[in-house]
């Protein structure tokens, strides 16, 4: 009688079981998500600036007159980053310098000792800190970085200006571009 | 009585064999470390500590298929940076001894359902990415999520 009674306890159980097993495949089996992460940490952009230009003053017709890269008259860049970084840079130097109204040209030429890059804070060519002196304008060197002390580099520009003897009176001007660029080192 | 005790064994064993399914864990991020603007950096799925790595545990020879959901930047507050993964930065190991340096099933395309079986050892997941800062990416620490989702397929 007692058995009898028992049976259907039993069975409920049972049931019971197998209902959660199912359950369980169910939602165990299912799928599982992670989310993981892609990180990154960006440098200070690059920053150029021309500081100061390449100035001849005045000068006389027939008589050429230079300028050299540690003189008070160079021409100033200077370039802000994250410092200790690699950066490449690039001059595009002009071969005239002309009026306002283009009516005449004035040969402007640089040398191969023309340039210096000053990796300290200081940006007067006239108190060079510490870097590269007498460079190639036209084959900028490799290595240079953004100064660590300052977060800046200097970049100090000579040249010479050859006025030819009927060279027309008045202002003469032209464009020197200096291009900077992280080289990921 | 005993008959009844039976039943409920095979129960209890039915329901702790499936108790081992499939589960996925982030064993890495996808690092990309220090970039400077402007200049594009590949991370490749075959160098360790850097590709993201994923691993699904379970129970070998079961099959599953792997989805991610992939982010298209990286963010910085309101910065975004351009994040690409190619159709081959997605590589896969199920041997007894996964190597991500040479992994058993490589150039595996991410943006697509990937099935495999775990294998005895698991499953090794591994995956490179490209970032694309710009020349004047605003400075700082930039991340998005990775998401990956493992089903059980039932074969």
């Amino acid at each position: 009688m007692n058995s009898e009674h028992k049976m259907p306890s039993i069975w409920k159980i049972l049931v019971l079981l197998l209902t959660m097993s199912f359950l369980m495949v169910a939602s165990v089996s299912a799928q599982d998500v992670a989310v993981g992460q892609a990180t990154a940490t960006v440098q200070t952009p690059l920053t150029v600036t021309a500081i100061a230009a390449l100035a001849f003053g005045t000068i006389f017709q027939g008589v050429p007159v230079s300028v050299a890269e540690t003189d008070a008259s160079a021409g100033i860049f200077t370039m802000t980053g994250q410092a200790g970084s690699g950066i490449s840079l690039f001059l595009q130097l002009p071969e005239y310098m002309s009026t306002a109204s283009g009516d005449d040209r004035m040969i402007i030429s640089f040398s191969t000792t023309d340039c210096a890059i000053d990796t300290t804070a200081n940006a007067d060519p006239t108190t060079f800190g510490s870097g590269w002196t007498a460079q190639n304008p036209f084959n900028l060197p490799s290595g240079v970085i953004i100064g660590t002390a300052s977060t800046q580099t200097s970049l100090f520009l000579g040249g010479q200006v050859l006025p030819s003897v009927d060279q027309t009176a008045g202002a003469y001007s032209a464009d020197i571009i200096l291009t900077v660029a992280y080289n990921g080192t | 009585m005993k008959k009844y005790s039976l039943v409920l064994f095979f129960c209890l064993i039915f329901l702790s064999a499936h108790l081992s399914a499939q589960n996925v864990t982030v064993n890495n991020n996808l690092t990309f470390g220090t970039v400077f603007p402007g200049i594009p950096k590949t991370i490749s799925k075959t160098t360790a500590g850097l590709a993201a790595e994923f691993y699904v545990s379970g129970t070998a020879g079961n099959e599953v298929t792997i989805d991610f959901a992939l982010p298209t930047y990286m963010n910085l507050g309101a910065s975004n940076m351009q994040l690409i993964f190619r159709e081959t930065d997605c590589a896969i190991d199920t041997s007894a001894t996964p190597d991500q340096s040479s992994p058993e099933f490589n150039n595996l395309d991410p943006w697509h359902t990937l099935t495999y079986r775990i294998g005895s050892n698991g499953l090794y997941i591994w995956l490179g990415g490209i970032i694309v800062p710009g020349l004047t990416q605003t400075e700082g620490s930039y991340s998005s999520n990775i998401v990956i989702t493992v089903t059980y397929t039932g074969n």
